[in-house]
Parts: C-alpha cells; structure tokens; sequence
C-alpha cells in the first residue's frame, strides 16, 4: 500500500514539476489525435450527411458496414496500416511507417466509422423541412447543409468528443504503425504501455492520471451538451 | 388573364405506382391568387413542391414567355424566383431577426441594406417587438407571420403555401390572410392549399379542387373584397 502511494506521490511531483519528457509525450498524444479528428470530421460529416439526406441505392449496405467498422479493434487497423505501409506493402515507398502520419492516418480510420454513425444519428434527427426551407429560401446547397448541421451542432460536437477521447486513448495503433519512438512516435498510451512493462510505475500513472482528467472532462462536457435544451433537437 | 409568369404544364408524378398526379396544368400570374383544395393525399402538397423544385415529377415541362422547357432543364433558374411555405412553419433556431435576414445573405444586398431591409420586414409584419425573441419559443400562428415575412423580405415572384392557416386560431387566421392580401396587391403570384376555405374569400382568384390526380376548376367565392379586419 504504501509503495503504490509513493508511486502516486511520484506521478503526481512529475505532472507538477512540469517534466519534459513527460509533457513531450502528453503533447504528442494531443497533436496526434487532435489532427486526425480535425482531418476526419468534415469528411465523415460529409458521409452522415449523404447517407441521411441522399437517395441513392446501398444506404442500408454503407451504413451496416459503417456500423461494423466501429468494433474492429485498434490493433486490426494497426496491423493493416503496417502490412500496407511496409517495405513490401504497397504504401511502402512513402517512408511513413513509424511516423506521426502514420499514427494520425491510423487514428483516422478507428475514428471515421464512430463519426459517421453518431453523425448518422445526429443528423437524422432534424427535420427534413429545415433543408426545403433552407433550399426555398435560395440557399445554395453547401450552405443548405451547414444549416442543417447548425441545427443539429450539440449533437454533432458530442459525436466528435466521444470520437476524440476514442482515438486519445488507442493504444494499439500507435504502437503498431507508431513504433513508440522517444520524442517523436511515443504518446500517452504507448509510454503508459512501456513504463509499466519495465516496472518504471510513476511516469505510466502519470499519463494515466491525465488521460483520466481528459475522460472526466469530456464526460463533463457531454453531460453539459445533452443536457442542454437544444441537444435534443 | 395576365401573361403568366410561369406555366407548369403535364406534371405527372407517381409514388409506389400510385398516380398522385395526371397531366396537371397549372398557370401562375403575377397578382394572381390561387386556392387549391382536396382530401388528405390527392397530391395537393406534393404538387407545390414540384413547383418549388423540392420534389421532381416522372414528367413535366415550364412555360416561360412562351418558350417551352423540361422541368428539370428550367427548375434551377425558376425556382429562385419562388418560396414554397410549409404546412408547419419551419424556424432555424436563433432570433425573429435571424430568421427573418436568412435569405438576405444570396442577394446582392450589402450588410447594411439588409438590415435596413429586416427593420421594414418587421415593421411591415408588426413583428418589431419580438425582433430579439428566440423563434422556436413563439406560438404557433406568430411563426406563421414569421415565416410570411421571410418569404416576403425576399420578394419573391411566386408564393406557395401549404395550408397555412393549419393549427391558427381565428385572429391569426386574419391576421395571416391580411399579410397575404398585402403580398398579393404587391403582385406576388400566390398558390395556397387549404381545407379552411372561408378565409380566402376576396384573396382567391382561381380555385381548384384536386381529385384522382386531375385539377377541376371549383367555384371561387368573393364575398370580401376588402382585407379582413
């Protein structure tokens, strides 16, 4: 007991202190994961969109594949990516392997399906009338669209925290096609794996301790939001 | 009969292979009013969206100066010059004033002159005092005026309304028709369906009744002349 107190005190007097290598690798986490959903979002909201307002054949196809995507597990998509980013693998002559690009395209996969299906969710909840009055009223149709996303914004921003805790917290993809490299591919997950395999406990509860208070304030955040009024719209 | 601003002719539309509508005609006239009645599911809805280029029709051609073209060749440039209403009126969430300047912003307007333009909508609609009230937190006939008046701002040539005087009570109901008067003696085409057609007297110029896909032209009452009080 008292060595897993001490160990706390450590983590905690790391966090305090402001380590670099431990705020190198909370940095890195963030800009990972922060530029995969900032690259993924308009795309899959894109997606949600069309499946929601389109009328074209395959919606019901796309949307249980969508739907299917969600449970691959993270180092499935990790083995994939590296299979194709290899030497051997067809994306081999980019060099992206074991890079954040790697990490960051990997991220975006595990999160595109959770956006497109909570965006799904989102969008099918508002009015079919809110896109007709936006059209009759000389909307062009990109703007049309913004409208009805507008409508439908708490939901949309829940859909994109719940995606983002998703990716900050991977940690078989970043492993894989990251390849947990000090000061350049190692994030929160892969160094939490990492020091806890050495018996190094201090830095892994650390990072734990902030992947935690990130957990709790998205939880605040989304808790906030769909108990607003407007999220239920 | 004025030249028509625009002639809808031989619309057709089939659902589930149910013909909702035959060889419709319909010719619209600046300044010209017309009631479209009949029972739930004759196409009364379907056919103003078809007109307002929200639905598209199996078949259907737009007469412009008398120049002939296919629906889907002419629906672009034709339908900028018309407002289709909802049965329910839709408000985006935000103020009266937001809702009332949304279609502002795609014309050449500058920022000023549109806000210039939404203090006259308001004043015009006797909506000045809810200018900064929340839309969707209005009752239900005073969206209705809302709804009007953002149509109006835009000055559209043709108005299409789906039984606009739907969940009214009787001072809305006036207080609708009377806005609808003032649009139509400005010269707006105005195509209304409706089941409550007693309010319309004095506005409608046409009326016709939708029946197994056709329109049959209906007697048109004119016992007010006058905007209602």
């Amino acid at each position: 007991m008292n060595g897993l107190l001490t160990t706390f005190q450590q983590a905690l007097q790391l966090l305090l202190a402001g380590d670099q290598e431990l705020w190198t690798i909370v940095f890195l986490s963030f800009s990972v994961s922060l530029k995969a959903i900032i690259i993924t979002t308009p795309l899959a909201l894109l997606l949600a969109f069309a499946l929601t307002h389109g009328k074209f054949a395959g919606i019901r196809i796309i949307l249980t594949f969508i739907n299917s995507l969600q449970a691959v597990p993270t180092v499935v998509i990790g083995l994939f990516l590296y299979v194709l980013l290899s030497r051997q693998g067809p994306f081999g002559d980019l060099r992206l392997l074991f890079t954040q690009t790697a990490m960051v395209v990997g991220q975006m996969l595990l999160c595109f399906p959770i956006l497109v299906a909570l965006g799904y969710a989102a969008i099918k909840t508002v009015d079919r009338r809110v896109w007709e009055t936006a059209r009759t009223l000389g909307a062009p149709v990109w703007f049309s669209m913004l409208t009805v996303l507008y409508e439908v914004r708490f939901g949309l921003v829940a859909a994109v925290l719940t995606s983002f805790g998703r990716v900050i917290s991977e940690v078989g993809i970043s492993m894989m096609v990251g390849g947990n490299i000090m000061g350049y591919t190692r994030n929160i997950t892969t160094a939490i794996a990492l020091e806890t395999s050495k018996g190094e406990f201090a830095q892994g509860i650390a990072l734990g301790l902030v992947l935690l208070t990130l957990a709790f304030l998205l939880s605040v955040l989304l808790s906030y939001l769909q108990g607003s009024k407007e999220f239920s719209r | 009969m004025k030249e028509p601003l625009f002639l809808f002719r031989g619309i057709n539309k089939t659902f589930a292979e149910s013909q909702v509508l035959l060889n419709v005609d319909i010719s619209l006239c600046q300044g010209n009013c017309i009631l479209l009645s009949g029972k739930n599911g004759t196409g009364k809805s379907t056919l103003l969206k078809i007109i307002a280029g929200l639905e598209i029709p199996d078949v259907a051609e737009i007469v412009i100066s008398g120049k002939s073209e296919s629906w889907k060749k002419t629906i672009t440039e034709v339908r900028k010059a018309i407002i289709y209403l909802h049965q329910q009126p839709l408000l985006f969430s935000g103020t009266v004033e937001a809702n009332i300047a949304y279609g502002l912003r795609f014309t050449s307007l500058n920022i000023k002159q549109r806000s210039e333009s939404v203090k006259t909508a308001l004043a015009w609609a006797g909506l000045t005092k809810l200018a900064k009230q929340q839309a969707n937190t209005l009752s239900g006939g005073v969206q209705q005026r809302v709804a009007f008046t953002r149509a109006w701002i835009l000055k559209p040539k043709v108005l299409l309304l789906d039984e606009p005087m739907a969940n009214m009570d009787h001072e809305s109901r006036i207080q609708a028709c009377n806005l609808l008067l003032r649009m139509k003696s400005a010269g707006m085409s105005i195509v209304i369906t409706s089941h409550v057609l007693q309010y319309f007297d004095g506005l409608a110029d046409q009326h016709f009744k939708l029946k197994h896909g056709r329109l049959e032209t209906a007697k048109v009452s004119k016992k007010k002349e006058s905007p209602a009080a």
